[in-house]
């Protein structure tokens, strides 16, 4: 069955000019954050936690539970913060940078709500540093909204005070890690903190701080202008509401597609056109790099967090890489284990050295000779082990491509001619 | 502006570092930090030598070494390597006679690769510093290359 | 502190709630690997071997990340952790070089043959570390870094910033090809000060020292002394590597006070003085003009006739001598014992009178005790530290670790009273830069504040103060006059930095002042202290944990020489010269008739070469002490020792005053020795003979034994330094409970009444050490210096201390290590007055005071100092800066005035 689009979240982009503020107001832009100004702080955070609102970064966790955390921790600390993730890296991932260059407000009006919600009076938006676009959006926002009020002392006479600036990452994929993107923004190398504690006790600073990204914010202001029932009235019980998908690789109509919870692999194939040249599908990796590799076997399931990793797969950021017939799933594992050896800060061993060790081994596997079977047996459990043993999630993640594509492409990986 | 006067836009504040990072590079025609810079940044922030060098070296989009006016950052990752992102790479070292890493003899431009820019709706992709290029083949590449050199 | 329990591999265990779990399993000797934790350090979760499974918790967790909670039930063994932990093991291996050449204890090796790692083929990783071209630095001058020898577990890197809160290492590149990094890329030209914290956490060698590196192999004997260091009153413990009878490293002794395991430059590279070939190693005695070789018979008989017939044509008065802060409280007693009883008057000083006499002589008048009041630990839990007149990061390196700790990781408050920059200011809140010479003004002002803004402690000056109100209305109708704009005139400090300092301190709850020589070394030196404690009365910021007054001791052993003392006013344990019950006491201890002992004060240091110089003195006998270089007025104190008729000077190498002794002694460096040191935080300290000393030299309590026997009078049969101390403990009470058996593993704090006592870490609890045991204000004015600048002397110029070099640097410049940092004489000039006199950097200069004149001076440009001021260290010999400084004397406490001397400078 094919379906359409439902956009909530993405329902200005190409509708508005995102360098101006006033086409957002008259697209009923703020008026969320009206509404959320007028609510008690605590009142934000049962809205957005009865509406089921989940983590679009990747994880999952309920946005709600999160800034109940953090408005709660160090009652004595002298300054709350909130930071946006808007590290947007993982490959395959475009979904924010949509939303950062089309409808910047939106998200805006979404960071000034978490604030609120907390009570954090200062803010940051780490964004990557080759998101030109992303960055210049955002900037004249965040000007236009001092200029109108939304930002600043006492917004629109509420007597909050909210200051937001940007902070710029400059390339390293694993600042996108909430720990590791508040040791950046205090200006020093990425390199992960241990947990505990985490950011909503000490966060940016050593002050309790919410880190919440892009998508996750710019869905704030729909549910408190609409209501958690109007939320979940899209998606599923346990993922309500949208998500934004971005579909790449051999499919005729690549980009970003905003569905609700639920819908199936399938499905999100057909809406961006269906496989290029006509050609049968033959894997997705789904969620990027730190994903996983499905196989024709999974385009009936449902995308939520929860149905996808009961079948061993991830949802991730929302990335859908396609392949096709004839396109060599080795090159890309390859490729992801590079990309991870590449990104490893270095800090602990497992993800340091096995990041290394894999992409050597992943070489092997190619050049022929020896027992290749056991040797992807091994990368696995090596995996496994860096899975078990790493500090941060950049080491838990090799696991995913690497076991996945093992459990469906054992036979092609362990063939010579790649 | 001096090396100086960008630094002192900044906060004395170690948070601003990257951004001291960035500003100083791009101030730079041959995009890269000076030692010079380097120093006074650490100068500047009261923090140590290894603070700022440390960082310098982290993060990707900076570079310790002169480099070209123009960095291309051809993006390697799984969907542009899926859509033959290894053609692009071999007809742009073969175009600007470098290899992925090397800065064109002219001093014109510096070929890198970048992790995934994020533009897989039109990949394969790259950038020239600030602009964007997408669904590149060769025809694309040429032109492209075209409008920088003049 | 709650106690819970917890099990581990179902064994119980005690612990308390929220510890670290790894630390908890490591005290129930439970070993769990690790290699990146240390108990001194945050944990950083890069090795992950202490990985274990926790009931209730998701997989492996690394245990050093973990806050234990009652109930917790862990396993830290099992079959796949330990295979987890051989995999990880196995990985670092891959880009390890695992070369090992017997220098330092390898911790990740040991960990490879525990795992059978050892045997290649065990492994599963090829080996990677050649191919990543992991690079060596070996640009600085004490260490040496291999990254293929190193597994990144980042204890060098915190060691460097928590510990001793330099922040001077990071990391370059990131995953595989990252290391350790000093500076940009090059440790020689970071700001890497060698204190060697880093080498000491290395669990793989990958640090090392540069020093004696061939002649170390830990599995071919080496013996390993603790002791004590030479150099500052930190007081730091170490443990001296010997090696074929010769020191080859020293290292910090962890967990242990004061120290904790940190040292500085000098503690870690300072001791290849004790080999130097420049050693004394036999008696010279001078005839016709040069020095010869002599048995001890012979020097020791002449020495003994010499005094003797000195005495017996000029009367008793006629002798003196100088103790020495350098040796230990053993020596000084017997040396102290001598001319009390052998020369027969109370003419023994020593240093002290050049350094912190006049601190001593306030907190005495005012407090009772001259000591410091607080623990050296305590600045790590200080919220204020009020900082003095005192380069502390240079002169007492280990103790601003702790200051600086307290300022980086609780944002204590720094404020800095000193007209120089000093490193310190990086992490100060406030500086305050007074002129030479206004402290006193400054201070006034300060109380000002304090007093208008009703900040004052008015319990405190009721019960602990002489007086109470009466008292400090006296001191309030003083320093009326001090205004805010008043002060700042003076001093040209900045009223509102001024008023803000002051309101910091008094509304601090742990507000520790530390003291140095840019306030005792002044005419006002007394005076200036008097101002200290005004103000610590009026705000009750003294005796308690965490709040007091506290002089850092420049020298090893400066408290402990006063304590059993080694000085013309009092007796050990600081009672009075006059006071009679006293001496029958001791000379009951003595066994010597009362009368034998002179009841009248004796000269002090600079009194007694004035006395030489008008032949008051003829004789004098000087033990480890170097005035031909560090009394002020040099040109005088040479004419004064040129017109002695017998001198002794009794040292470990030739220095600028043995030229004029007539008799040389050789005696033993500290390694040398046995005895005890005493610390600036009172702390009696063992000294351990770690090695044999060179030629006949000999410890130098033995030789002032041996003069004392052969001039007719001998000071006791001790078979052993602690059968001195013994008598010292008898004599001085507040040694009284202190024996060497209670010093085998740590230090006691004085007071020590009785056996039973632990040691006194705070000062001051209940009572001061007065009469009446009561605090007495002393409101003192500022006065103009006598000594300003004029037209012909228009700068002042400051003297002090660096890092690198040590007092007359007789010990520190016979370090390689230490030199190659620093050594080279210099005068700071501030920009301003460059131009205005027409002088460059690295300008060679002759500087040109009322008293004497130094040339060849460079010339290094800097803000550090005010316009109008210049600084100059006083170490080197080359540059003997006290040609220039005065020798009129602070009238109470009679010390000089090393930092203020009106000069010119000429091209």
């Amino acid at each position: 069955m094919s379906i359409q689009e439902t956009r909530i979240v993405l329902k200005n982009i190409g509708k508005i000019d995102p360098y101006r503020i006033e086409d957002y107001i008259n697209a009923g832009g703020y008026e969320g954050l009206k509404k959320a100004l007028q609510m008690k702080p605590v009142d934000i955070i049962d809205e957005l936690m009865d509406a089921g609102l989940r983590g679009r970064g990747g994880a999952g966790f309920s946005t709600g539970m999160k800034q109940k955390f953090t408005s709660e921790s160090c009652q004595r600390c002298p300054q709350r913060y909130v930071v946006v993730n808007a590290d947007e890296g993982e490959p395959g991932t475009f979904k924010d940078r949509v939303i950062m260059e089309q409808d910047p407000h939106l998200y805006l009006e979404g960071t000034i709500i978490a604030a609120r919600a907390i009570q954090a009076t200062k803010g940051y938006i780490y964004i990557r540093g080759e998101y030109h676009e992303s960055i210049k959006a955002t900037q004249k926002a965040i000007e236009d909204a001092y200029a109108a009020g939304f930002l600043g002392k006492d917004i629109l006479g509420s007597g909050f005070d909210f200051d937001v600036e940007i902070k710029l990452g400059a390339g390293s994929y694993l600042c996108g890690e909430e720990l590791t993107m508040l040791e950046s923004l205090e200006g020093k190398r990425g390199n992960p903190r241990i947990k505990p504690p985490f950011p909503a006790e000490k966060g940016v600073f050593g002050m309790p701080t919410l880190v919440n990204n892009v998508e996750t914010l710019a869905n704030a202001p729909l549910i408190i202008l609409h209501g958690k029932d109007w939320y979940r009235k899209y998606g599923t019980e346990r993922s309500p509401g949208t998500k934004v998908f971005t579909i790449s690789g051999q499919v005729n109509a690549p980009g970003h597609y905003e569905v609700p919870f639920g819908v199936s692999l399938q499905q999100l194939i057909d809406l961006a056109g269906g496989i290029r040249d006509g050609k049968r599908f033959k894997a997705a990796l789904l969620g990027g790099a730190a994903g996983t590799f499905v196989d024709a076997s999974m385009l009936d399931e449902r995308m939520t967090y929860d149905n996808l990793r009961e079948k061993g797969a991830t949802l991730g950021s929302g990335a859908v890489i396609v392949m096709a017939e004839g396109d060599p799933v080795y090159d890309i594992l390859h490729n992801c284990l590079r990309f991870f050896r590449h990104e490893s800060c270095g800090k602990c061993v497992p993800c340091r050295v096995g990041t290394t060790q894999l992409v050597l081994q992943a070489d092997k596997l190619k050049e022929g000779g020896g027992d290749k079977e056991a040797l992807l047996k091994q990368m696995v459990r090596e995996s496994e082990i860096m899975a078990g043993t790493s500090l941060c999630p950049l080491g838990q993640s090799p696991i995913l491509p690497l076991e996945s594509a093992a459990r469906y492409f054992s036979k092609e990986l362990c063939t010579t001619q790649h | 502006m001096s090396i100086k006067e960008i630094i002192k836009q900044f906060e004395p504040e170690q948070h601003n570092l990257l951004h001291i990072l960035h500003a100083l590079q791009d101030a730079n025609p041959a995009n890269y930090i000076t030692g010079e810079a380097l120093e006074e940044t650490a100068r500047h922030l009261g923090i140590t030598k290894s603070s700022v060098y440390g960082v310098a070296r982290y993060y990707t989009m900076f570079s310790l070494e002169p480099r070209g006016k123009y960095i291309i950052r051809v993006c390697a990752s799984p969907v542009c390597e899926l859509l033959r992102a290894n053609e692009i790479i071999a007809l742009l070292e073969e175009e600007l006679k470098v290899k992925t890493g090397e800065t064109t003899a002219d001093g014109m431009f510096t070929l890198e690769l970048s992790e995934c820019l994020g533009q897989c709706q039109e990949a394969p992709s790259m950038m020239i510093n600030d602009k964007v290029y997408n669904s590149l083949d060769r025809g694309r590449i040429r032109e492209v290359l075209k409008s920088y050199r003049g | 502190m709650k106690q819970i329990t917890i099990t581990i591999d179902n064994q119980k265990i005690n612990a308390t709630e929220g510890a670290n779990l790894l630390q908890v399993a490591k005290d129930h000797d439970i070993a769990i690997p690790h290699l990146c934790y240390h108990k001194k350090l945050s944990p950083t979760g890069a090795c992950r071997l202490c990985i274990v499974k926790i009931e209730g918790q998701r997989g492996m967790v690394a245990s050093c990340a973990v806050h234990v909670s009652d109930g917790m039930k862990v396993t830290a063994f099992d079959e796949e952790l330990e295979e987890a932990r051989k995999y990880l093991l196995d990985y670092l291996l891959s880009e390890h070089n695992e070369e090992y050449d017997g220098t330092y204890h390898d911790e990740f090796r040991e960990l490879i043959y525990k795992y059978g790692l050892n045997n290649k083929e065990n492994r599963r990783f090829p080996s990677i570390w050649k191919e990543l071209g992991y690079p060596a630095d070996e640009t600085s001058p004490v260490l040496a870094y291999d990254a293929a020898k190193c597994i990144r577990c980042f204890r060098c890197i915190k060691g460097c910033d928590e510990v001793q809160g330099k922040n001077v290492l990071s990391f370059t590149n990131r995953g595989i090809l990252s290391y350790i990094i000093g500076g940009f890329d090059k440790w020689g030209e970071s700001e890497c000060d060698g204190c060697g914290e880093c080498i000491q956490l290395c669990p793989t060698g990958a640090i090392v020292e540069k020093p004696h590196r061939e002649s170390i192999n830990i599995e071919n004997g080496i013996k390993k002394v603790r002791s004590t260091c030479p150099y500052c009153g930190v007081g730091c413990q170490l443990e001296l590597w010997v090696q074929d009878g010769k020191v080859v490293r020293s290292n910090g002794v962890e967990g242990v006070s004061p120290n904790d395991g940190r040292l500085c430059v000098k503690g870690r590279f300072g001791y290849d003085y004790v080999s130097h070939p420049d050693r004394l190693t036999t008696p010279l005695i001078k005839k016709d003009g040069k020095f010869a070789e002599a048995s001890w018979d012979e020097a020791l008989d002449l020495v003994a006739r010499k005094f003797g017939e000195i005495k017996e044509k000029y009367g008793r008065k006629s002798l003196a001598g100088y103790a020495s802060a350098k040796t230990t409280n053993e020596d000084n007693y017997l040396f102290m014992k001598l001319v009390r009883l052998v020369f027969g008057n109370n003419n023994v000083d020593y240093c002290t009178r050049l350094c912190h006499a006049s601190t001593v002589t306030a907190m005495l008048r005012s407090l009772g005790d001259g000591a410091g009041s607080n623990s050296i630990e305590d600045y790590e839990t200080s919220d204020c530290m009020l900082v003095t007149g005192n380069n502390m990061i240079e002169t007492h390196p280990v103790t601003a670790t702790f200051v600086k700790y307290a300022a980086q990781r609780h944002d204590a408050k720094i404020i800095i009273i000193d007209p120089k920059w000093t490193p310190l200011v990086k992490d100060a809140h406030i500086w305050l830069q007074p002129r030479l010479g206004s402290d006193v003004a400054l201070l006034n002002g300060m109380i000002r504040v304090i007093v208008k803004e009703d900040l004052i402690d008015r319990e405190f000056i009721e019960k602990r103060v002489e007086d109470g109100m009466e008292a400090y209305e006296a001191l309030k109708a003083l320093v009326e006059k001090y205004t805010p704009e008043y002060t700042e005139e003076i001093t040209g400090v900045p009223a509102e930095l001024m008023q803000e300092a002051a309101r910091i301190y008094a509304k601090a709850e742990r507000p520790l002042i530390a003291t140095g020589m840019g306030y005792s070394q002044q005419v006002t030196g007394t005076h200036n202290v008097f101002c200290l404690i005004n103000m610590m009365l009026i705000t009750g910021q003294i005796g308690r944990e965490g709040a007091g007054l506290n002089p850092p001791r420049g020298q090893n052993n400066v408290q402990g020489v006063s304590d059993v003392g080694a000085s013309p006013f009092t007796y050990p344990g600081y009672i009075s010269v006059e006071d009679e019950e006293n001496r029958r006491k001791v000379a009951k201890v003595w066994g010597v008739d009362p009368d034998e002992l002179d009841g009248e004060k004796g000269l002090s240091t600079v009194e007694i070469m004035q006395a030489a110089y008008d032949g008051g003195i003829r004789g004098m006998y000087i033990m480890g002490e170097n005035p031909m270089l560090t009394d002020p007025n040099l040109n005088h104190t040479e004419e004064a020792i040129k017109k002695l008729e017998f001198l002794v000077v009794q040292d470990i190498f030739h220095t600028e005053t043995t030229p004029y002794a007539d008799v040389i002694l050789p005696a033993t460096a500290f390694a040398e020795s046995e005895g005890t040191y005493v610390n600036s935080d009172r702390r009696v300290l063992r000294v351990r003979k770690a090695v044999d000393p060179p030629g006949e030299s000999r410890q130098d309590w033995e030789i002032v034994a041996e003069i004392a026997r052969r001039m007719g009078k001998p000071l006791g049969n001790y078979r052993h330094e602690s059968d001195i101390w013994d008598e010292i403990a008898k004599t001085a009470p507040i040694f009284a409970g202190i024996s060497y058996d209670r010093l085998e593993q740590h230090g006691i704090q004085w007071p020590c009444p009785d056996k039973g006592h632990p040691g006194t870490a705070t000062l001051f609890e209940e009572r001061f050490n007065t009469p009446n045991g009561l605090g007495k204000l002393h409101p003192v004015d500022y006065a103009e210096q006598s000594e300003r600048a004029s037209e012909e002397y228009p700068l002042i110029l400051n003297t002090g201390r660096i890092l690198y070099q040590y007092h007359s640097s007789t010990m520190s410049r016979r370090n390689k290590a230490l030199t190659d940092f620093a050594n080279d004489a210099y005068v700071l000039v501030h920009p301003t007055d460059a131009s205005k006199f027409g002088i460059a950097d690295r300008q060679k200069v002759k500087i040109i005071s009322r008293r004497g004149e130094i040339e060849n001076i460079s010339v290094n440009v800097s803000e550090e100092v005010l316009p109008g001021e210049l600084f100059m260290p006083f170490h080197y010999s080359e540059a003997p800066v006290n040609r220039l400084t005065r020798d009129e004397l602070d009238p109470y406490s009679k010390i000089a005035p090393f930092k203020l001397s009106a000069v010119r400078i000429e091209a």
